[in-house]
């Protein structure tokens, strides 16, 4: 025998797979989905940097605080314009960003060094305006602390003695790491890529293959069923495989195209790193169509096993998420997880360290151990009369 | 050769064979008549090895079936009762796959494959995609599929369901051909004709137990009636069932 019956059925089900243009369609939009977000997330967050810089600013009573205002459109990248008449209702029909209102009190409350009241309308809904905010109230800040230096020299004391603290932020992550924590979505993706692209054949080779009828003929051929859940499973995991390093492909692709740089994001996709990330989430193809295969063995039909498969993307792509969220990233305990696992040591990779050879080793270990396992489970399901033939 | 013995099997508390005993000899075609629901399909299951029987002993050339169900189901060749393809795949992909499976490579399989297109009158719809088949057509390529490592012991499950006179004639010839080589045919049907048109030995089975076994003429002298369906009605009815019961 020169083909065993793993490659066997292997074969089958990817020539079966690839002809289903359902698998092809699922491959293609997860692996161009990912990259596309990816680019639209980048050129947006640049259009904000920039925008932030530039703010046009309506003022409400102007007149009544010349000094400021005046301050105020000395700043690079501030135009002043008039406010509208009704500030609040302005702002929250969107039809301004931000409105500076003066009141009428300023002019006396400064000239008596009492503090003059000034108020600045903003909607923290809209997270867009909230860079262009946040510059407005630095501006008013610096404009605090210049006015009052001044009032301070007038009366003949130190401006340092209003100033108990010299606060210095030290940023501890180079930009590499902070580029990282925004390219973690890269993962997010390479992990959706690999649960969605062997989907279509980890399903339709075993929920399909009952809801059809097929089933039973195929396990009258002289094959253990470990053999025959084997080939399907290789199948899925040669698709899921290959949807990932397509879609990692193109978005390394995509990525070299992004002015990263006006982000402060040094990080290049270069053929080592994706090397060392296909490498990474290697296991997790080994892994989901197992789980894939395993589950879709309790469905009836092809459509029940596709939302088993669905709720499984969500299990799978929710720790990322999270962990993006609450900044849990690199913990040691994390590389003992599947999923977790992969999302940390890429995250690793992403931000420019080398990882550990050992966790490499150990988290693929892991994935072959938990795949088998869980081919175990679906290999003795399959031989359950109520498996065969219940429908 | 196929033997069962004392048959059981159970499903919750209906007993679907009950102590059903027969024999299929090689280079002969045996029945297994039976109203729907007499437990035809569930022994044919059994003797495959994909359902295990709650007692009882069964073998295939003297091969023990739970003993080694690998070694029993390479000589066997099964048409369920479902035809069951995938659709994207061609007859020549379907009958190529299970000749995989059996083991089969190179030359001899594809002898064997066009061999039983041959037969089966496929030729014309072999290289299309089995989507848009008909039941016949689909029935054919599920039958050349279990016959491709030319096994010795055929099992086949109302192999002529709803088939037109074109299919049901190509089926029947090959069911002759098999008995010819001098295979072991055993098959299902609760249609009278088919069985009187192929059979050499009737298994007449009712409510999961075997009501009557013989000769088509052998049959009418037990039940004393002119017709095989007379017969067949007066041994698996409700009430011969019931009244049968010794004969067997």
């Amino acid at each position: 025998m020169n083909l065993s019956p793993i490659a066997v059925v292997a074969r089958k089900e990817l020539m079966d797979g690839f002809r289903d243009r359902r698998s092809i369609y699922t491959i293609l939009f997860s692996a161009l989905f990912g990259p596309l977000l990816i680019s639209f997330m980048f050129s947006q967050l640049a259009t904000q940097n920039k925008a932030a810089q530039e703010i046009r600013l309506p003022v409400l009573g102007s007149e009544y605080a010349p000094v400021l205002v005046n301050w105020l459109a000395q700043q690079s990248g501030v135009e002043i314009a008039p406010g509208p008449a009704d500030p609040e209702a302005a702002v929250r029909d969107g039809k301004a960003d931000m409105v500076l209102v003066i009141k009428k009190e300023f002019g006396e409350d400064f000239g008596e060094s009492k503090p003059a009241p000034v108020q600045v309308f903003s909607d923290s809904t809209h997270h867009s305006v909230e860079p262009k905010v946040r510059r407005l109230t630095l501006l008013l800040t610096r404009f605090n602390a210049e006015m009052g230096g001044m009032r301070l020299i007038v009366r003949g004391v130190s401006p340092q003695v209003a100033s108990p603290l010299k606060v210095e932020e030290v940023d501890v992550a180079n930009s590499q790491q902070r580029a990282a924590t925004l390219l973690n979505v890269v993962l997010m993706f390479l992990t959706m890529a690999v649960l969605t692209a062997g989907m279509q054949i980890s399903t339709d080779s075993t929920a399909g293959e009952r809801e059809r009828g097929s089933l039973e003929p195929l396990l009258l051929n002289p094959v253990p069923r470990w053999q025959l859940i084997a080939g399907k499973w290789a199948a899925a995991a040669l698709a899921a495989f290959g949807g990932m390093v397509l879609t990692l492909l193109i978005i390394a692709q995509v990525m070299s195209r992004l002015p990263l740089e006006e982000l402060g994001v040094r990080s290049h996709l270069g053929l080592d790193k994706i090397c060392l990330l296909i490498l990474t989430v290697a296991p997790l193809a080994l892994m989901a169509p197992a789980a894939q295969v395993y589950l879709s063995c309790f469905a009836k039909s092809y459509k029940e096993a596709q939302s088993y498969a669905a709720i499984l993307i969500a299990m799978v792509v929710i720790p990322g998420v999270v962990s993006e969220l609450y900044s849990l990233s690199n913990q040691p305990w994390m590389q003992t997880i599947p999923v977790l696992a992969q999302y940390s040591i890429g995250t690793d990779i992403l931000g420019g360290k080398t990882p550990s050879p050992v966790g490499l080793v150990l988290a693929a270990i892991e994935g072959v151990v938990v795949a088998a396992v869980l081919l175990w489970l679906a290999a003795r399901l399959f031989s359950r009369e109520k498996i065969i033939f219940g429908r | 050769m196929i033997c069962a013995e004392n048959l059981q099997k159970r499903f919750g508390n209906v007993a679907a064979v009950d102590g059903a005993s027969f024999t299929a000899a090689d280079g002969a075609v045996t029945g297994l008549l039976g109203p729907n629901g007499a437990g035809k399909t569930t022994s044919l299951r059994m003797i495959y090895g994909l359902m295990k029987p709650d007692g009882g002993a069964i073998t295939v050339d003297g091969q023990d079936i739970t003993a080694d169900p690998q070694a029993v189901q390479a000589r066997i060749g099964v048409l369920p009762d479902q035809s069951g393809l995938y659709g994207r795949l061609t007859p020549r992909e379907h009958i190529r796959y299970f000749g995989n499976l059996h083991g089969l490579r190179g030359a001899e399989l594809e002898n064997s494959i066009e061999k039983w297109i041959d037969l089966l009158d496929l030729k014309g719809v072999a290289g299309r995609r089995v989507a848009g088949f008909s039941h016949g057509e689909r029935t054919k390529v599920a039958l050349a599929r279990a016959l491709v490592h030319n096994p010795q012991n055929i099992l086949l499950d109302e192999p002529t369901n709803g088939l037109d006179v074109m299919s049901t004639r190509a089926v029947r010839e090959v069911i002759r051909r098999l008995k010819a080589e001098g295979r072991c045919v055993l098959f299902s049907s609760h249609v009278m004709q088919e069985v009187s048109a192929l059979c050499d030995r009737i298994v007449v089975m009712a409510a999961g137990r075997i009501v009557a076994k013989g000769t088509a003429d052998e049959l009418l002298a037990i039940t004393g009636m002119g017709s095989l369906e007379d017969a067949f009605v007066s041994l698996a009815g409700p009430q011969g069932a019931a009244a049968n019961g010794e004969i067997a």
